[in-house]
């Protein structure tokens, strides 16, 4: 294999990867931007949507039912848990709160998981008609990476059509400006931001599922995922939604040519990486200064 | 010398111009009124001034020495104190900390991780005499946050009494007062201009204050300064009644 | 009146050491240890208001550190915690320098941040921290001229509560000093400090090295306690787990995290083997808690004990209101 095919092949491999890590970064930087909540239990909302989708797909034996079922059932967990907990402390004005209950929620959902589910990674069949390998430039390549590439490509651009085409993506985009005029103009507000939330939970388990084949439903997929997530919203810009697409992009290519280039540093040079941005600029690369 | 100059200071916000070339000179002792409508840029004057904001072009210059591309904290150490339009205070404290905790910045000791008995009965004693000048001492143990709309602005002055400055940047002081309050607070403030040794600059729109404390009056437009000069000179000018919009209130 | 209870307490536990069993005391020791470094954090999240996700970072750094003093230069065992915390204080001020350029939650992804680098540092650099295995059989080496007194259980434990007791009363009369003062002030309105001519960077930087330094202490002495160190210290895991110990305790109380961490450690240790979903709950209670009593147990008992509304306490206010 020569060095243009390898770094061919590579690339696809990061494109897939980046698709997966678009699903949790948009989710994360649109509640972030929208609610200045970080919420930490993204990471495990990932996994919830990984193993929800497991048991659809085992129980249904259709893995798209499972791609429908997963989302829409975290996203309804999302919404009740952002009503009951999220909503009463946003009249703290304390962003410590927020990080501190999503954590709370993380290890509820991680240990609920193991409760339910056991301790054993959980393999999901990939579906039969994305199965095999296609050949792209002279590369043999997985057609469920491309599906996972086009899944990306078609949420990204659906998501900003969405933003910046319709009215509610206006009115979303108003909540993130200024909150107080929205709701003087007659907006509820509130429901807006349970809608924004439940969203975000959605697409991350949206993510969940879309890797499970790949790399099974295990508990533990939800630590990793978190710190990604978070160096790729850092990296992009807490809030911004280009960034979270940018910040996918860059942390999936370090991630797969870091690994090949630099073994043993792949793990830190994504810190290296998110502790350069935020030096140089403290509120991302394309995000909004604090 | 003047004690604080600014040359051709100016501060842009993309587009928007909201300081546009200010010449402005304040001689030690004097009390400056800045005046002019809303959006007329002056808050964002006050925010260029104490190094909250970066001005676009200028210089600014303090009893002589340039102070333009200085932090707040290093412009405020020179010698300048400053209370803002919305009351900025430490709610959670009582109105006597929160002076205390004005006064201490003036004390070479203020880092000290230990050992602050001599320093605390230093501050608490300019603390309660601050108090005493503003007439809070009464409410001293009262968390700020509970205190009215009225005593909490003066607290804010009583704050920056307590340091010491040489220059007080008062950014619309009667704010939100009743008449009873305001005209309180007049009294306090020609109190303390009467004690001599402090330059004011006041952002004010209530006339009355203006002419009953400045002894100059600036008048700023879209960001400009279109008229500068003692109070009854202002009046009259014909551009600076323009506007306004058919004469000064 | 506080003061003399925590005294008896101390006095207490000190004279009912050498009686109790080895496994009490071993028990005791560790839910101490852990005390310590949830009181460390409290410098941080109660009295300034910076919350970090990568505490685990000083402990670490504490407890590697002084494996190394111990087990390759087998200085004596005091000695070799100090040289231990020394060294941590050390990495942590460039640590602390870059963290405190930003503030929210910008400062709270740099700490986690720090505190994962440092996690994958110790497996790529494995043949010095031994990688995933850790480093172990590390003694406990007699002390200057000869003292043995703290290779037994009951005699580190009184090193343990010493090294607590001192650390407390450091923490206290810093609170209550110039320096305090200054931190309460930039928990409450951080620009007005600034508008007040205070180098507020300054001061967040000097506490987060002191916070690191308190956090250190308490990972050296872990060392020493459990004869081994692991990776496992850095994870962010940990870091959670202290910081829900701060505020379940009481943020801004310093009594609130020792007594918090060190119960709830005791609280883990028992119930982990009895009850499956222990973390079930325990992620339950902490979220009840920052909902419905953000100032912690201690807090609230501070509540209920001072009837007057109009005093505050600028030494150690609530936490999250």
């Amino acid at each position: 294999m020569n060095f243009a095919s390898f770094l061919f092949a590579q690339s696809l491999n990061a494109l897939s990867q980046a698709a997966v890590l678009f699903f949790i970064a948009c989710g994360l930087t649109l509640i972030f931007g929208i609610m200045r909540i970080v919420n930490f239990a993204h990471g495990a909302l990932f996994m919830l949507g990984a193993y929800v989708g497991y048991s659809v797909a085992v129980s249904t034996g259709s893995f798209w039912l499972a791609l429908i079922a997963a989302p829409l059932a975290t996203g309804a967990l999302g919404a009740a848990f952002e009503r009951t907990f999220l909503a009463r402390l946003y009249l703290r004005q304390d962003a410590g709160a927020y990080l501190m209950v999503t954590f709370g929620l993380a290890i509820i959902l991680g240990e609920a998981i193991r409760l339910a589910w056991g301790a054993a990674p959980l393999g999901v069949a990939i579906p039969d008609r994305l199965r095999g390998i296609v050949t792209v430039g002279n590369q043999p390549f997985p057609i469920y990476r491309v599906f996972l590439i086009a899944a990306g490509a078609l949420a990204a651009l659906a998501l900003w059509q969405f933003l910046e085409r319709t009215r509610a993506g206006l009115l979303v985009r108003a909540v993130a400006q200024n909150a107080e005029m929205v709701h003087a103009l007659g907006t509820d507000v509130r429901t807006v931001r349970t809608a924004v939330f439940a969203f975000g939970c959605a697409m991350a388990a949206l993510g969940g599922v879309l890797s499970a084949p790949l790399v099974t439903a295990f508990l533990g997929m939800g630590s990793n995922v978190i710190i990604d997530a978070f160096v790729i919203v850092i990296i992009g810009g807490m809030g911004s939604f280009a960034g979270s697409i940018v910040g996918s992009l860059l942390v999936a290519f370090v991630q797969v040519f870091g690994a090949y280039y630099f073994e043993d540093l792949a793990l830190a040079l994504m810190y290296l990486l998110m502790l350069a941005v935020l030096i140089v600029r403290p509120g991302g690369m394309l995000g909004k200064e604090e | 010398m003047p004690l604080l100059e600014c040359r051709a200071l100016s501060r842009r916000f993309g587009g928007l111009v909201a300081v546009d070339a200010v010449d402005l000179a304040v001689e030690p002792g004097e009390v400056r009124a800045v005046i002019g409508p809303n959006g007329a840029g002056k808050s964002t004057l006050f925010n260029v001034i104490t190094g909250v904001l970066p001005p676009s072009d200028g210089e600014i210059y303090f009893a002589g020495e340039r102070i333009t591309a200085l932090p707040v904290h290093r412009v405020i150490q020179k010698g300048v104190a400053r209370t803002f339009q919305l009351t900025h205070l430490f709610p959670a404290l009582t109105a006597r900390e929160n002076v205390r905790i004005a006064a201490q910045a003036r004390y070479a000791a203020r880092w000290r991780p230990l050992a602050g008995g001599a320093l605390f009965a230093a501050t608490t004693a300019a603390a309660d005499a601050a108090l005493d000048l503003v007439r809070l001492s009464d409410v001293a143990d009262v968390k700020a946050g509970l205190l009215s709309h009225g005593s909490q602005r003066l607290l804010e002055v009583a704050m920056a009494l307590a340091q010491r400055p040489r220059l007080l940047l008062l950014d619309e002081p009667t704010q939100g007062l009743s008449v009873e309050e305001t005209d309180q607070a007049v009294g306090i403030l020609r109190g303390m201009l009467g004690a001599g040794g402090l330059t004011v600059i006041l952002v004010e729109h209530d006339m009355e204050v203006v002419f009953r404390l400045a002894d100059k009056i600036t008048v700023l437009h879209r960001g400009r300064v279109i008229a500068d000069g003692a109070p009854d000179a202002v009046k009259a000018n014909a551009e600076v009644q323009s506007a306004y919009l058919g004469g000064l209130e | 009146m506080q003061r003399v209870a925590l005294a008896a307490v101390v006095l207490a536990l000190c004279v009912a050491a050498p009686f109790a069993s080895p496994f009490t005391l071993t028990l005791l020791t560790e839910a101490l240890i852990f005390g310590l470094f949830a009181m460390s954090l409290d410098l941080m999240v109660g009295y300034t208001r910076l919350y970090s996700f990568g505490h685990a970072a000083a402990y670490g750094l504490g407890a590697y550190a002084t494996a190394l003093t111990l087990l390759h230069f087998q200085l004596p065992l005091p000695l070799g915690i100090l040289a231990g915390v020394a060294l941590a204080i050390i990495v942590a001020v460039p640590i602390a320098w870059v963290c405190t350029k930003s503030t929210g939650v910008s400062f709270a992804m740099l700490t986690l941040a720090f505190a994962q680098l440092g996690y994958a540092m110790l497996y790529r650099f494995k043949d010095v921290t031994g990688g995933s295995d850790g480093v172990g059989g590390i003694p406990r080496p007699p002390g200057p001229f000869g003292l043995d007194f703290f290779q037994g259980k009951v005699g580190y434990f009184y090193l343990v509560i010493f090294c607590l007791a001192g650390s407390y009363l450091l923490c206290r009369m810093l609170v209550a000093s110039p320096f305090g003062a200054v931190l309460a002030g930039i928990r409450e309105n951080d620009a007005k400090m600034r508008a007040l001519g205070y180098n507020t960077r300054a001061y967040k930087w000097a506490v987060v090295v002191v916070a690191y330094g308190f956090g250190a202490l308490a990972g050296a002495l872990y060392t020493a306690f459990a004869g081994f160190v692991a990776p496992e210290l850095f994870f962010w895991l940990v870091s959670g787990r202290v910081l829900i110990m701060v505020i379940v305790g009481g943020a801004g109380t310093l009594i609130g995290p020792i007594i918090g961490g060190a119960f709830f450690l005791i609280l883990e240790h028992q119930l982990s083997e009895v009850i499956e979903f222990w973390p079930l709950i325990f992620g339950a209670v902490f979220i009840a808690f920052v909902m419905l009593a953000p100032e912690g147990i201690w807090g609230l008992v501070r509540k209920f004990a001072r009837a007057k509304p109009a005093r505050s306490d600028a030494e150690a206010p609530r936490a999250a209101t």
